[in-house]
């Protein structure tokens, strides 16, 4: 990064207003954008899945999803044809109709759950760090013990006894244990950031507590907030998927890319009728690692020692 | 009623040991310390690091907090104070940081930081909250055309101007420096201290000035107190201690400032040899069995020293 | 040292009492109790004695009166009937758990094979086209979830190549304890093994790799090449020496991963372990097996990570001076 040291005179010279306002790419944006421009693996990544989540969303709108989900006796399990470009399933489904939901729902709902998780994390771990002392001690305990939880199991637990079970509910379930990794995190970076002179300078100028964590400290951690919320979008998506393959995790109402991948585990369908659930899997690994490879440009520059340009 | 003392300050820091992690013993960084502010002069705490001094100020303005006694700003004690109250005293004392660097907020504008108090305390409108800033940016000599830039595009000097224009908004009465030039180059140390004088007078300010530099502290105070491992060995006027220190403490520190006038440098050297062998010959006259040194004594008025 | 251990047990004791409370209050929570299963064999059974057969197994005591009969029960390695099967949960779980002991011990053991080669040569050799090879691998690794890959595994090298076995952990027409049979058993085994390896590597090998290279520019080593030391002993005595015990270390730390795991690979691969059970008990709602499962998985974690903060605390002190 270039630090322009400038001294008053420079300033009169250029006297150009725009110039003045500031210099253009030293923000954490104009840099995370520069690298990923800069990596040609992140920027195709980018337009893919730009293009996708288009593609998704757009036919999703068009899409008559009643007609998707209606059972066709007459053409079930249909290979690809120009009818059903790729094929039906054993309710003689269209698979691509069931493709595009499927995306459209795991992505928003991977959104979702990130989302939850992530001011859940970013709460608690600012709370943690910036107070520190006892209310550090005590939610590091409570961190801890959520660590040690088998969270696979419980989520699968909670999903099968909770009463009134629907997508709201299981995206309340999974941010409940999700949410530890990144306050740890937040946490971590919020203790290091407070022993930094211009939190005390905010203390001494009569700011109060709420406002130096929201509007000093957490500008200044919103680099690691943006590459950890990539990341966590691209695991959360494959969580999801992987809840609802096993069966416990969208309601059936609500088709996942997972509900298609679980017809696989019909050996007939695994091995003979791969149209079923073999784009299901290549989408899910697609969006996975466009979303990584975003991610990986994105923690590049928030680390100032691995950027590459 | 004096503008500012500090009775009998106490800041301990436990520490904890042993299986159920207890108490065990104290770090003493500030114990048992007094003395006073007169307003309108600069006050030095002088001393190597460690030595409690960034404490006693950083307890002053209420960073820290106090194991005991008693700080009386204008009569108040303000040790004493919930946090709601001492809030309304904020506005009187103002703290200069010692790193321009992590004093300011890298992702804020110039307003922003300027402006961060007078958001706090006065509701002004943004025309109005500008043209304020902009007046105090002018005071402290950068163009006015800079609030809108960021602390990066700063030199070491410049931040450290707008640090002290930050801490300038709220017509402060008691400036708290902690060591304000010693992470700038020795070229633009003068220029802002002569600045910080002239805006003393210019807003009639009471400085706090912590500083581990004699130098400095000699051209800077009209009062020195000197502190070693979190007490007083000497207290007096900037022209007691430095013509006529008593303590060895403060001799020896007095004779470590540098003298640019070479030919003085053989007597320097002896001057240094004489002290150091005094200090060696009596050392359990200035320090107890501790190594502490002794309470305080008044030897003149103004003067008073740390002897048995 | 013994200070440190002596605390982290301490510290062990209250997160053991809340994680069984919170486990029993999920099953509480659970439709059905001890009774269901003697009830759907004895449908005929009345109210009359039914009450009385609650009253005398404790049913309709205070909460905290069952929690501690409970948690008494678990301390003896009574852990209830299941519903479904009709035989004590213990029994169920014995030849599960040795197959999901199997099945993860080959995992880690597959992974570290693959993964401290790659790691090693991605630290020495940095920015070769290997070590572009082995930053590429850890990527697609690292983005691919772990039932997609094992389902692809699976079609591939079960179905299309018809290599290995699709189900099971061993071919039920051999003789327990021949040759045979344990060769059907590793046959059995190394599909899924192989599957839940590869993506279990990426933390290793980014952990070696970044290691070797934070290393390799250390004054130490830059002193052992001064003093003439060839370069492959550079690495194995001088870098490598320092980054091997903290990636054992990590071992407790996996077997949080490792059951998270059992459960799809188990699932997918029809493999007999505690997770395809744990899948198949809560689908026929038999929760005693559920509870205990849970139990059991939240236990191995905490002793994991028991285990794994003691070694790391062995091999650096700092992490002692809390």
């Amino acid at each position: 990064m270039k630090t322009e040291i400038a001294n008053p005179n420079q300033q009169n010279i250029d006297s150009d207003k725009q110039k003045m306002k500031r210099p253009k790419g030293t923000g954490p944006l104009a840099i995370m954008w520069r690298e990923i421009v800069k990596d040609k693996l992140a920027l195709i990544s980018l337009i893919l899945l730009g293009l996708v989540l288009v593609i998704v969303y757009g036919a999703s709108l068009l899409l008559d999803q009643e007609k998707i989900i209606t059972v066709d006796l007459l053409s079930i399990y249909a290979p690809p044809s120009a009818e059903h470009i790729l094929g039906t399933d054993y309710g003689g489904r269209d698979i691509l109709g069931q493709l595009i939901i499927g995306a459209k729902n795991s992505f928003t709902i991977g959104l979702f759950v990130t989302l939850v998780a992530g001011i859940i994390g970013l709460s608690v771990g600012l709370i943690a760090g910036y107070f520190g002392g006892k209310t550090d001690n005590v939610i590091m305990r409570i961190i801890d013990f959520v660590l040690i939880l088998p969270t696979l199991m419980l989520i699968i637990v909670f999903v099968t006894i909770i009463p009134k079970y629907n997508v709201y509910t299981f995206i309340l379930i999974m941010s409940g244990f999700l949410w530890t990794g990144k306050a740890r995190l937040i946490r971590s970076k919020t203790l290091a950031e407070r022993e930094l002179d211009y939190v005390n300078a905010s203390k001494t100028l009569g700011t109060p507590d709420w406002k130096i964590m929201i509007r000093e400290v957490l500008p200044n951690l919103s680099s690691i907030i943006i590459v950890n919320l990539t990341l966590n979008l691209a695991g959360n998506i494959g969580i999801e998927s992987g809840l609802t393959y096993l069966g416990f995790g969208l309601p059936e109402s609500t088709p996942s890319l997972g509900t298609l991948v679980s017809y696989a585990s019909n050996p007939d369908v695994l091995q003979n009728k791969w149209w079923i659930w073999l784009p299901a899997s290549l989408l899910i690994l697609v969006l996975m690692l466009c979303i990584n490879f975003i991610g990986q440009a994105l923690k590049r520059a928030a680390d100032a020692r691995q950027r590459l340009g | 009623m004096s503008f500012l003392k500090v009775n009998n300050l106490k800041v301990y820091y436990p520490i904890r040991g042993g299986f159920f992690r207890r108490v065990v013993d104290h770090v003493k960084a500030v114990d048992d310390i007094s003395f006073e502010l007169k307003q309108g002069e600069t006050y030095g705490l002088v001393g190597e690091s460690g030595c409690g001094k960034t404490t006693t100020g950083r307890t002053i303005i209420g960073l820290n907090k106090s194991t005991s006694g008693e700080i009386l700003f204008e009569g108040k004690d303000l040790t004493k104070l919930s946090r709601r109250d001492f809030h309304h005293h904020r506005q009187d004392i103002q703290m200069i940081f010692q790193d321009p660097y992590s004093s300011l907020n890298p992702r804020k504008r110039v307003l922003d930081i300027i402006a961060e108090p007078l958001r706090n305390f006065e509701r002004l409108s943004p025309g109005e909250e500008k043209r304020k800033v902009e007046y105090y940016i002018e005071k402290v000599g950068l163009n006015p055309e800079s609030i809108y830039k960021y602390p990066h595009e700063f030199s070491g000097g410049q931040r450290q101007r707008i640090g002290i224009a930050r801490a300038l908004t709220l017509n402060p009465k008691l400036i708290i420096a902690d060591e304000p030039v010693s992470a700038l180059d020795v070229s633009v140390q003068a220029q802002v201290l002569n600045f910080m004088q002239d805006i003393q007078k210019e807003f009639n300010l009471t400085y706090l000035f912590i500083s581990h530099d004699l130098g400095i502290i000699q051209h800077m105070c009209d009062r020195i107190g000197i502190m070693y491992r979190g007490q007083f060995v000497e207290q007096g006027t900037s022209k007691e201690i430095y013509s006529n220190p008593q303590h060895i403490y403060t001799k020896r520190l007095i004779s470590a400032i540098p003298d640019i006038n070479p030919e003085k440098r053989v007597r320097q050297v002896e001057l240094r040899q004489e002290i150091n062998a005094e200090y060696k010959n009596s050392y359990e006259k200035y320090f107890n069995a501790e190594g502490k040194v002794y309470q305080l004594k008044q030897i003149s008025d103004t003067h008073s020293v740390a002897l048995p | 040292m013994i200070k440190f251990i002596l605390r982290r047990f301490v510290v062990m004791i209250p997160q053991l009492i809340i994680l069984s409370v919170l486990i029993f209050a999920l099953a509480k929570a659970m439709p059905g109790d001890a009774l269901t299963g003697q009830l759907a064999s004895n449908p005929k059974m009345d109210a009359q004695t039914l009450h009385e057969l609650k009253q005398k197994l404790g049913l309709l005591d205070p909460p905290y009166k069952q929690y501690l009969h409970w948690a008494g029960g678990l301390l003896h390695g009574d852990m209830g009937m299941s519903v479904i099967h009709q035989v004590p949960v213990t029994q169920l779980l014995a030849g599960r758990m040795e197959n999901t002991l199997i099945l993860s011990l080959a995992i880690l053991i597959l992974s570290y094979m693959i993964a401290i080669p790659l790691g090693i040569v991605g630290g020495r050799w940095t920015d070769s086209w290997a070590d572009k090879m082995v930053v590429g691998y850890n990527y697609l690794t690292f983005a691919t979830p772990l039932f997609i890959f094992a389902l692809i595994m699976l079609f591939i090298f079960g179905f299309v190549l018809n290599w290995f076995p699709t189900s099971g952990s061993v071919d039920i027409r051999v003789e327990d304890g021949t040759f045979s049979y344990y060769m059907s058993k590793l046959n059995h085994l190394i599909l899924p093994a192989l599957s839940g390896a590869i993506v279990n590597t990426t933390v290793t090998i980014q952990y070696l790799r970044n290691e070797i290279i934070d290393t390799k520019i250390k004054d130490f080593v830059k002193t052992a090449r001064a003093k003439g030391v060839n370069e492959s002993k550079v690495y194995t005595q001088h870098i490598l020496r320092n980054s091997f015990l903290p990636i054992a270390a990590f071992l407790g730390y996996e077997i949080v991963y490792l059951i998270g795991g059992s459960v799809f690979l188990e699932t997918i691969y029809g493999y007999p372990g505690i997770g395809q059970l744990f899948i198949a008990s809560i689908s026929q709602r038999d929760f005693s097996v559920v509870t205990a499962l849970v139990m059991i998985s939240g236990l191995a974690t905490l002793i994991g990570t028991l285990l794994s903060d003691i070694i790391l605390s062995a091999v650096d002190p700092r992490i002692r001076i809390e």
